[in-house]
């Protein structure tokens, strides 16, 4: 009778569980909520995970520093319950959080549940516990939570030797400042042959360690009473530190040094290479991870696929107009090149979808550019970033009005034939030479005259506003016209509009004038 | 910089590979007379191809051969548009060599390229890939400086850029840019060459108040109607 009841009691409690599970899974707020956490722990990519990670640097220097205080003198309240109560709980609740977004719990339950009634099979209690404990499980014997969970215990002051675990405080910043953890990541990639290393100077420590113990531990050395002796004396020696506590007093003890210190200094060669052999492999791996994180702060990344004479030009142009880019060229030294004149590159080839996936194409990208020199690999890279997202906006370059319409038909938003503008340009000179002069001087900001734009927002400095206001001394501008969308939102150009035309929202108006009288004017109706 | 007194309406377009094709196109449709001038076979053959009648054959490397194309300084503009930066600069030197005052334009493919034509004698290099990025980064940045650009400078419409070069004692002689209403006119006054203070441009926008004189030059946009009766009001037709 009494094991009925209980597993009555123990369907209802997974009936309640899964129940809560299928709710769970339907709150959007929840999923916001755990989304959040998620992004501030564990993605790097998330804008504001650095201010979390310097807030989480703060708190561990001022938990050592505060342990380090302790040792000698005595300290105040404030400071040892801040110590004890804020930090603590800090870490518990960041312990607890990770282990939060380690995995989805409700998802386990939702699927036992179908699985079991799949199989009409009867879902116990303890078997869905055992599941949620073991995923958990996992979690907590991993090697950053067990450091976590370290941290955690120097608060229990009463017990002097928990103190000692202050050290996994400091280890916890290997979560927070990824040079540390990239040095890590790096030596984890050389792990077989550090191991072997290691295994070889232990090996060499315990040959000399026994040798010099057979030679001098009867009391000719009176420094060595013991094979700890030796052993502490051998790794010493083969680290080539030398302390100089312990040495060689016998002929036949010296000469097991001299061949030590020979092995020990072809050791630490060995250890160099292998780190610096190690860092200059990963280094292009490491500085494109610096650089995907530094982009994935950013919104409106435009991309630019090629940096020859081209790409170079309008990454150039771009970035002196403030915009965010990134470059993606297939050419291991011209990415270089990119990276050395002071661009964000990535050597990778555009034609695939994955540069585009792990820049962000969903999220992040607004632009890209295919300026290489080759007209089927712009062609290539278009098509790749539309299939991907036909949200992005694409220019091609190509050398050619039939592919250029090819590009437009496979739905590449914008084409730009070089020898066709230069061409454009060409006539325009022929005809007045001067003004071809003035233009070009103008457009490119090479002159003391610029052009610029300043678009009409709702309820702005400008909507409203006429012509004639802006064509005051105040502002010293010339203004060229309005950019005005139509009824079929083409951009028509206002070329010269009457004094008396007013401007709508949505209006772009174009200018001309000296940098200073642009700023001045922008900071005014754009504050 | 090079100003070029009256407006010259042929031209004689040296090449006919990617750059030079798309430059015949361009100036033919703009109403150029454009006599073609090519080094290679294939370039021969291809512009025959594509129906164009005034083709001359030439070889850069012999005086008696740029000769023989009857070029005329005060008449012809000189394109240099060959494919390889080497054929097009020896061009420009030879052309530099045999007519001095004629007035050379030559496209490039990067600033070395553009520092040695102009050294070579150019009076004007399109930098192919300068140009083609300045357009394309002012597009992304700039779209309504593009739009506004592309309707003045290079659609075909009434709308342009023309270059006035005052005669003596025109109703604009001492007076001063402010005292001119150009808005009413249908015309904006971008710049100005003052004769007196040599080639450099003055840009308006800088806010200097500048004096009218004979054999300045004056930078306007405006509708080719608004235009031609500033004109007549300056001829005082």
């Amino acid at each position: 009778m009494p094991k009925s009841i209980d597993s009555k009691s123990n369907n209802v409690i997974v009936t309640t569980i899964v129940k809560f599970a299928y709710l769970v899974k339907a709150s959007v707020r929840y999923q916001k909520l755990k989304g959040f956490f998620y992004d501030l722990l564990e993605n790097d990519q998330y804008r504001y995970k650095r201010w979390f990670d310097i807030f989480m640097i703060f708190i561990i220097l001022s938990s050592v520093l505060i342990l380090v205080i302790d040792v000698k003198k005595t300290l105040p309240d404030w400071l040892e319950d801040y110590d004890i109560y804020f930090v603590t709980s800090i870490f518990i609740t960041e312990y607890l959080l990770r282990m939060w977004v380690y995995s989805d719990v409700h998802k386990m339950v939702i699927r036992l549940s179908e699985e079991s009634q799949y199989l009409h099979q009867h879902l116990s209690l303890y078997r869905l516990l055992g599941v949620i404990i073991r995923d958990k499980w996992q979690y907590v014997i991993s090697p950053a939570a067990l450091v976590d969970l370290i941290a955690i215990l120097p608060s229990y002051r009463q017990i002097r030797v928990l103190r000692i675990l202050v050290l996994f405080r400091a280890f916890k910043m290997l979560r927070y400042a990824r040079s540390l953890s990239s040095f890590l990541f790096i030596l984890k990639s050389k792990k077989f042959e550090l191991v072997t290393l290691l295994t070889l100077t232990a090996f060499f420590v315990f040959i000399a360690g026994i040798m010099l113990y057979v030679f001098e531990g009867d009391g000719d050395n009176k420094n060595i009473t013991n094979l700890f002796d030796a052993f502490y004396w051998a790794l010493v020696t083969i680290s080539t530190v030398g302390y100089g506590d312990i040495s060689p007093v016998t002929p036949e003890g010296r000469v097991v040094s001299m061949l030590i210190i020979i092995t020990g200094v072809g050791l630490i060669a060995f250890m160099t290479s292998i780190i610096v052999s190690s860092f200059s492999e990963r280094l292009v791996e490491l500085r494109e991870d610096r650089v995907m994180q530094e982009v994935g702060k950013k919104r409106h990344v435009i991309v630019i696929c090629g940096f020859g004479v081209m790409g170079k030009k309008v990454a150039q142009g771009l970035l002196d107009e403030g915009s965010e880019l990134i470059i993606v060229e297939r050419d291991e030294e011209i990415a270089q090149q990119a990276h050395n004149s002071g661009y964000r590159s990535i050597c990778a080839d555009a034609t695939k979808s994955a540069v585009f996936e792990r820049i962000g194409i969903a999220e992040r990208i607004s632009q890209v550019l295919c300026l290489t020199s080759e007209d089927e690999q712009n062609a290539f890279i278009a098509i790749n970033v539309k299939s991907l997202n036909p949200d992005v906006k694409v220019t091609a370059r190509c050398s050619d009005k039939e592919i250029a319409e090819k590009l437009h038909y496979a739905g590449i938003d914008d084409v730009v034939i070089p020898e066709e503008i230069t061409a454009m340009m060409g006539v325009v000179h022929a005809g007045e030479p001067v003004a071809f002069e003035a233009l070009r001087s103008i457009v490119a900001h090479k002159g003391e005259t610029h052009i610029d734009e300043v678009r009409v927002k709702t309820g702005g400095a400008l909507e409203n506003r006429h012509v004639e206001d802006l064509k005051s001394k105040a502002f010293r501008l010339i203004i060229l016209g309005i950019v005005r969308p139509d009824e079929k939102g083409r951009k028509m150009f206002l070329f010269n509009p009457d004094d008396g035309t007013s401007l709508h929202s949505g209006d772009d108006l174009v200018f001309m004038g000296h940098p200073t009288a642009i700023a001045h004017f922008k900071q005014k109706v754009q504050p | 910089m090079r100003r070029t007194e009256g407006v010259h309406k042929e031209v004689i377009l040296f090449g006919y590979g990617k750059f030079g094709r798309h430059m015949y196109a361009q100036l033919s449709q703009s109403g150029y007379r454009v006599t073609l001038a090519v080094m290679q076979e294939s370039n021969y053959q291809n512009a025959v191809e594509d129906g164009i009648e005034e083709i001359r054959r030439f070889n850069p490397k012999r005086n008696s051969s740029i000769k023989m194309l009857d070029i005329d300084p005060q008449k012809h503009l000189l394109y240099c548009a060959m494919d390889h930066t080497s054929s097009n600069l020896f061009l420009v030197l030879s052309l530099h060599e045999l007519f001095h005052d004629a007035v050379i334009v030559a496209v490039s493919n990067s600033d070395e390229n553009t520092r040695k034509l102009k050294y070579a004698g150019a009076d004007t290099v399109i930098d192919i890939y300068e140009a083609s990025a300045q357009h394309l980064v002012t597009n992304l940045t700039k779209p309504a400086v593009s739009e506004a650009l592309n309707t003045i400078v290079f659609e075909k419409n009434d709308l342009k850029i023309a270059e006035i070069v005052l005669e003596p004692n025109t109703m604009l002689e001492k007076k001063y840019v402010s005292q001119i209403d150009f808005y009413s006119r249908g015309l904006i006054l971008v710049a100005i060459i003052d004769k007196e203070l040599g080639d450099e441009l003055i840009y308006i926008g800088k806010g200097v108040d500048h004096k009218f004189d004979g054999g300045d030059t004056l930078i306007l946009a405006g509708r080719s109607n608004d235009i031609l009766a500033f004109r007549k009001e300056l001829s005082g037709a």
